[in-house]
């Protein structure tokens, strides 16, 4: 029962709960950035105030042993910022108001959307941007960002239909370089090896915050979604208009070149880049399924993206970036500015705004099983992504020849009178070959007091790969809540 | 008519409906008169909502509580239409289970889980296994028919000061239980008691239905105890608030109200 609770007459109704979290890992790889225990309080508010209208407040707050250095100190999670490093925070995870009417209800602010029928990378369920501070290991539901929004259902005999509106994009979120879960792709090299007379040219990188697009209606996104039961079939239409939720950065990069000795003619020659979140509307046609087939479910989902964008490799973008022919244009348009200049120009910096995000449309689709048995269950999902013109001399992460293939299974046993749940989870890359495991035990010590312990090991042998960027981040994670 | 007519007592989905009126011992009347009689007694209510505590006690005697509230309603002969909603302790909190069941098809089932903000159409086999981790079985909560069984009148007993009949059921095809035998009180055809034998003839568990009540001029049992000797474990059902014919709307059983509860 919720720690509170009070009901009025039929319809009023309010209830408090919530929980108290610790959360303390050992890292197996030293060398990884460290973790601090964080603790968390999350308070779940529901309040019915008539049989039409009710509220629900999920408010998390909390210490993030994660964050090292923070940025602000501002504690509340801000819904334009993609680098969130707030040590202590608060965040609105879902805040809205349900209105029930007799064959439509609205919910209106800060929610969550559930599209789809897959468990996780959900190809049609695109409405609320991840939270990757967990580089995307931990439950997808704790992933997702609430996200301001209308949401309409319209429930008749012919079909049910949902319309979303979301005025504003709310960013992805990351955490800040050199944190334990900073995605391994966006560490750029300390130099780029040339291979020719300029040597190794040092790099430094910029990571810089999203540019919000203007709030306006054409950077609103909204969605449709047709669901129906046929026949023991659950089926699903849905269309998604609004900005990719994957992280994609464009990378303008600054090449100074400082001439050193104007008679030998030697240069020294750096760059910078910045990296900067960069988005694209896309539009987003999927369908999906859900029927039983014997003792199993089977689950399917389909989506098509248009105007989708992938982020090439930074060492394919950095490669064209300084092609020879590329090299001598900088250092044709130097000397003239240097001889243009009298002589007095020995620094000049040079501006490129590489394409670093291109577009392809393409496909990804899944199909999932389940079966159950009392207090067991298995499910597995293969879903995979497909470009139908990948152009393989330009190479976008995650991505090999076209096709990125993801199989994830879960394994659940009650045991104890369900007090005792053991959990076995793990993804493997198809393409990459890397695996992730994440086995762990949950016992209930209590009616309120739980406690999980786990380990999370990636093996990769890349280290730009979907699940081999983070390959350095094994570890034992203990967790112990109490609810109430 | 399939008919699990004892998890009809037992349960929380089930319309548990029995006459408020002492019925005659009809002279002459057969062990399978009397199950029939019983199991038909169990389905008058059209629909019925009840709350429901589950106290499940290891052998240590530790105690786990979770509770739930469950919606069920007929829909003609052969259909009914049941929904669950979990609502302790806080990891279960939100889950809903939506069951349509029509005689002539597969269960249809579907299951939502907060955690994941999905309605997920569910099929689910292991009918011997434990239900939530009490000491109920999937099997004891589906769809049985009374002619499964053919049916013995033992003796009468008094049972706490009440007469029952003794009746043994044995089923044709043996898959869970090798027997069952039952106590069904004589003046209302209430079971209070039964017991149940594993498919290798070994005394497994007893359930006791007690605690009746008369809610609307219905006498339902409201407190029920199973204890598995087998195990030690025993498993405690109070219902509460319930509440037959109050003419649940056929839209409570949707997907709709799976997610926003009720």
């Amino acid at each position: 029962m919720a720690a509170y609770q009070y009901e009025g007459d039929v319809a009023t109704k309010l209830s408090i709960g919530g929980y108290i979290e610790g959360k303390a890992i050992y890292a197996f790889d030293h060398n990884s950035p460290y973790e601090n225990p964080s603790v968390e309080i999350g308070l779940d508010v529901k309040a019915s105030v008539s049989s039409w209208l009710s509220a629900k407040v999920l408010l998390k707050a909390g210490q993030d042993g994660k964050v090292h250095a923070p940025g602000s100190d501002n504690v509340f999670d801000q819904l334009t910022v993609v680098y969130q490093n707030n040590r202590s925070y608060i965040d609105f995870n879902e805040a809205y108001f349900d209105i029930y009417t007799g064959k439509v209800d609205f919910r209106l602010g800060i929610q969550k959307f559930a599209w789809g029928r897959l468990d996780e990378m959900t190809p049609t369920d695109n409405l609320n941007t991840p939270d990757l501070t967990e580089g995307g290991t931990n439950d997808q539901v704790e992933q997702k960002i609430g996200v301001p929004a209308v949401k309409m259902n319209y429930y008749s005999d012919l079909f049910n239909t949902e319309l979303a509106f979301i005025p504003r994009y709310v960013p992805y979120r990351l955490p800040k370089e050199g944190e334990r879960w900073f995605p391994g792709v966006l560490i750029l090299p300390s130099a780029i090896n040339t291979n020719s007379a300029f040597g190794n040219i040092p790099l430094t990188t910029t990571y810089k915050d999203i540019n919000m697009p203007d709030f306006n209606l054409s950077n609103s996104e909204t969605g449709i979604r047709i669901s129906k039961y046929i026949s023991g079939w659950d089926v699903s239409l849905s269309y998604f208009r609004g900005f990719d939720t994957m992280p994609l950065m464009a990378a303008p990069t600054d090449v100074t070149v400082d001439l050193k000795d104007p008679i030998a003619l030697k240069y020294a020659i750096n760059a910078n880049v910045d990296l900067e979140p960069r988005i694209h509307m896309m539009n987003v046609f999927g369908f999906d399924f859900t029927t039983t087939m014997g003792s199993f479910t089977v689950r399917g989902e389909y989506a098509y993206y248009n105007n989708k964008y992938y982020m090439r490799k930074f060492d394919s973008v950095l490669d064209d970036l300084l092609t020879s022919q590329e090299r001598d244009t900088i250092l044709a348009q130097f000397l003239k500015t240097y001889i243009d200049s009298l002589g007095t120009a020995t620094t000049q910096t040079f501006h490129f705004d590489p394409d670093v995000d291109i577009q392809e449309d393409s496909m990804k689709y899944g199909l999932g099983l389940d079966y159950i048995h009392g207090d067991s269950s298995v499910s597995v999902q293969c879903i995979q992504e497909f470009i139908p013109h990948y152009d393989s001399s330009r190479p976008v992460y995650f991505i090999k020849d076209g096709f990125h293939t993801m199989v994830t299974f879960m394994f659940k046993q009650f045991l104890l009178q369900n007090t005792l749940e053991i959990n076995l989870g793990g993804v493997y890359d198809v393409e990459f070959q890397d695996i992730m495991l994440k086995p762990s035990i949950k016992y209930n010590f209590t009616n309120n007091l739980q406690g999980i312990i786990g380990v999370l090991i990636i093996a990769s042998s890349h280290d730009d790969s979907m699940l081999g960027q983070y390959s350095n981040n094994d570890e034992v994670f203990v967790k112990l809540k109490y609810s109430f | 008519m399939k008919c699990s007519f004892i998890w009809k007592v037992i349960v929380i989905t089930a319309v548990c409906c029995i006459l408020t009126l002492p019925f005659p011992a009809f002279a002459g009347m057969s062990a399978y008169d009397i199950v029939k009689k019983c199991e038909d007694l169990l389905d008058q209510a059209k629909d019925s909502k009840m709350d429901m505590t589950m106290t499940l006690e290891s052998k240590k005697g530790e105690k786990r509580e979770r509770t739930l509230s469950a919606f069920t309603k007929r829909e003609g002969e052969n259909k009914s239409k049941s929904i669950i909603f979990f609502n302790s302790p806080a990891d279960v909190k939100g889950t809903s289970f939506l069951v349509w069941t029509d005689e002539n098809k597969q269960d249809k089932q579907w299951l939502y889980l907060p955690a994941l903000q999905r309605v997920r159409q569910i099929s689910s086999s292991g009918k011997g296994e434990s239900f939530m981790g009490t000491e109920l079985t999937f099997f004891d909560m589906g769809s049985q028919d009374v002619n499964d069984y053919t049916y013995t009148l033992l003796k009468e007993e008094n049972v706490n000061n009440e007469m029952c009949y003794v009746i043994k059921a044995v089923p044709k095809k043996v898959e869970f239980y090798n027997a069952i035998t039952i106590w069904i009180r004589k003046t209302n055809y209430i079971p209070i008691k039964a017991d149940f034998y594993d498919t290798k003839g070994q005394y497994l568990k007893q359930g006791l239905f007690m605690n009746v009540k008369n809610i609307k001029g219905i006498n339902t049992p409201t407190h029920i105890e199973i204890y598995n000797e087998q195990n030690g474990r025993r498993t405690i059902i109070d219902l509460n608030n319930i509440l037959y014919d109050s003419g649940l709307k056929d839209n409570i059983f949707t997907e709709r109200f799976m997610t926003r509860g009720m």
